[in-house]
Parts: C-alpha cells; structure tokens; sequence
C-alpha cells in the first residue's frame, strides 16, 4: 500500500467514525413534526378505536373516513381491518372489538374509486 | 508528522464525513416509523386531541381519555384542550367537535357537564398493549335528571375594567356545581350564534360571555333550558369621573335541585 493512502484512509474511517458518533450520540434524531401515517402500530389501532368510539355516536361515515385518511393511503376500511386483527390479538375488550367492526362494516359500504356501484 | 502528512489525512477526514452526510441524507435518509402521537405536528396534534374528545363523547370514559392524553408529554390538558375548543369554534369548526373539547376540559377538571348523570369507573385490567384500560360503566342515580336549568338571576353589571360590553352566563347544575360545555344560543335581528360555557376555565367552568354591540337588542337561550331570555342591549353607566360607558348583562342559570 502506499505510504500516501495510509493517513488518507485513516482519516476516512476516523471521518466516518466522527460522522457517525455526532449523529448517533452527540445529536441522535429526534420525532418531531411527524404525521399520523407514521405512529406505530398500537397507537394506530388505539388511533383507529377513537374513530370507531365516535363514529358509534356521530353516525357520521364521512367523518370517520375523513379521521382515517391521515393514516395513509390505503382504503379506510383497510385500516379498519387491520386494527380488528391487532384488537384480536391483543386481546382487547369485547366492546372495543364490536366498535371497530361495526367501523369497518360501515365503512365497507362506501364504494372505492374506480368500483362500479350495484344495481 | 511532517506538514505534508496532514493533507492526505485531512483529506480523508473531509471525504469520509461528507460520504457519511451523503448516505444518511440522500441514501438512506430517515424514514420516520414507530413514531408517537407526542411526537406529531401541531396540527395532526390537534386533531389528535380533537378526536380524543370526540372518543370521550361517545362513550363517557375519562380513564381511558386521561391516559391517551398522557401520551402528550408537557401538555396541560384542561388548558389546551379549552383553548383548542375556543380556536376551533372561531374557525368555524363542527359544534359538535367544539363541545366535545369543553366537555372533556371541564371533565378533567372535576366540573360536571350538561346531562352528566353517569359515574365512570376503570377496571383493573388495562387492556395491553393498548394503552388504554378497559372500562366498565356504571349508572349512579340522580336526583334531576334531564332537569332543565331555569334563570335564576338577571343583572345589569356596570363594571369599567371590562373592554366592551357583553352578556355574562353562568351555569350551575343542582347542587349549585358549574356546569361546562352547556351550550348558550344567542339571537339578534340579523343572525345569530353559539358559545359554550368552560371555553374560559380561568373564569370559571361555567362561565361564558359574548361581546354585545351598541344598538342591538339581543334573545338567548341555554340550550338545556326552555325559557328564552330577552331584551338584551346595551345601556349606560357612568363611572366615577362621570365617565359614559357600556354595561353588560350578567345571566346566572341553575339546575332545580330535587
């Protein structure tokens, strides 16, 4: 090896080194200004249980797809369907898991973009 | 190290950082993932608040709204949430949604609100992971339920120190508790509107008021209430230098008791 790329490569790494240090210990990243399309995965099924608890009183289907369109892309029904599997492995309560269904069936009505309505 | 030594190394410093910032900015930047509801943007935040409210509406439970609440760390619950309900009622939001914050904001304070005749209790068991317990709900008997609020004061306030005129309410339920998240309509001969009491807690939880103008004779009516109050306009009064000012309307509502 050269004696000219030893210190470079030296310093390489300790640059690297430094980089990684400073990004990681001195100023790690922190969550802030983040959006709902990110919380993990309890706190979107609680997120999902609140539209549901409200929905069973409002009776307001536009609204409650409207809450859960902040969670992504995805079809709110999706949502829905995903937070009952989490409530049914997570043993939620009875109540709690009847609400999201009721969410979800009601939500399964409205049809999606680009599906053609019934008869 | 000689002189000339340095600059192979430095160089090296210089590349190995700047490849370090182009991998964590441009490869592989952050992806924000896992995240918590404390962590959100004030706006996500808010509508995050706004529908813990709305959860707590729906099924009265203050258990499971105070640990959703926590999550939020240096938030002043009550506060924030009255302050969120009068931001939201002032940009046109759902009244519903406004109410529901009052409510939740008086609840947490300990205020009854309009028609809350049910006593909440937490079982024992948390319902992991959520971070919400599970609640069980139980019925506690009232002496007037339903009962509607009667005014049982009326008074011409002349106060100087208050900016412009208006009407002051007040609302206590039968055991003479001030009552928040009542909801108070006002009419005028060219419109109308709706404020809600517990919007102002550092008034009082039952308090609300509405700014009257000069000239305008206005109607109101609490919601929980059947009796229409009117004539309300605007009057003089003088202080003690003979000085002409406004007067407000002072309207305390109570609940009969049994």
């Amino acid at each position: 090896m050269s004696p000219r790329l030893t210190p470079l490569l030296l310093g390489l790494i300790a640059g690297l080194l430094l980089g990684l240090s400073y990004g990681w210990l001195v100023r790690p990243v922190e969550y802030v200004d983040t959006t709902p399309d990110s919380l993990r995965e309890d706190f979107r099924t609680d997120y999902v249980l609140m539209v549901s608890e409200a929905y069973a009183s409002e009776q307001d289907l536009d609204l409650a797809s409207f809450r859960l369109a902040a969670l992504g892309p995805l079809p709110p029904d999706g949502y829905a369907t995903a937070a009952i599997d989490y409530a049914l492995a997570g043993s939620f309560s009875r109540d709690d898991v009847e609400a999201l269904n009721q969410l979800a069936v009601a939500l399964r009505t409205i049809p999606r973009s680009g599906e053609i309505g019934g008869p | 190290m000689r002189q000339s030594g340095w600059l192979p190394l430095l160089l090296g410093l210089g590349l190995g950082l700047a490849g370090g910032l182009f991998y964590s900015w441009i490869v592989n930047p952050v992806e924000y993932v896992e995240t918590a509801p404390g962590s959100l943007r004030e706006d996500f935040k808010a509508d995050y608040l706004a529908l813990i409210a709305a959860a707590y509406a729906s099924r009265g439970d203050l258990v499971r709204a105070r640990a959703r609440l926590a999550l939020f760390e240096e938030l002043n619950p009550a506060g924030e949430l009255a302050a969120l309900a009068q931001r939201r009622q002032a940009s046109g939001h759902p009244q519903t949604e406004v109410r529901a914050l009052a409510e939740l904001a008086a609840a947490l304070q300990g205020a009854p609100t309009p028609g809350s005749t049910e006593v909440l209790s937490a079982s024992a068991t948390p319902a992991p992971p959520s971070p919400t317990p599970t609640p069980t709900r139980t019925r506690a008997p009232s002496a007037t339920p339903g009962a509607p609020f009667r005014l049982a004061a009326r008074e011409q306030v002349c106060d100087p120190l208050l900016a412009e005129p208006m009407i002051q309410v007040q609302v206590s339920d039968a055991a003479s508790e001030p009552v928040a998240g009542a909801e108070v309509l006002v009419i005028w001969d060219e419109g109308q509107d709706r404020f809600f009491t517990g919007l102002k807690p550092e008034l009082g939880l039952g308090y609300a008021d509405f700014s009257m103008s000069e000239g305008v004779t206005y109607s109101l009516q609490l919601s929980a209430a059947d009796e229409l109050t009117t004539g309300l306009a605007t009057f003089e009064c003088s202080d003690e230098q003979g000085e002409m000012y406004l007067g407000s309307w002072l309207l305390q509502f109570e609940q009969p008791g049994p």
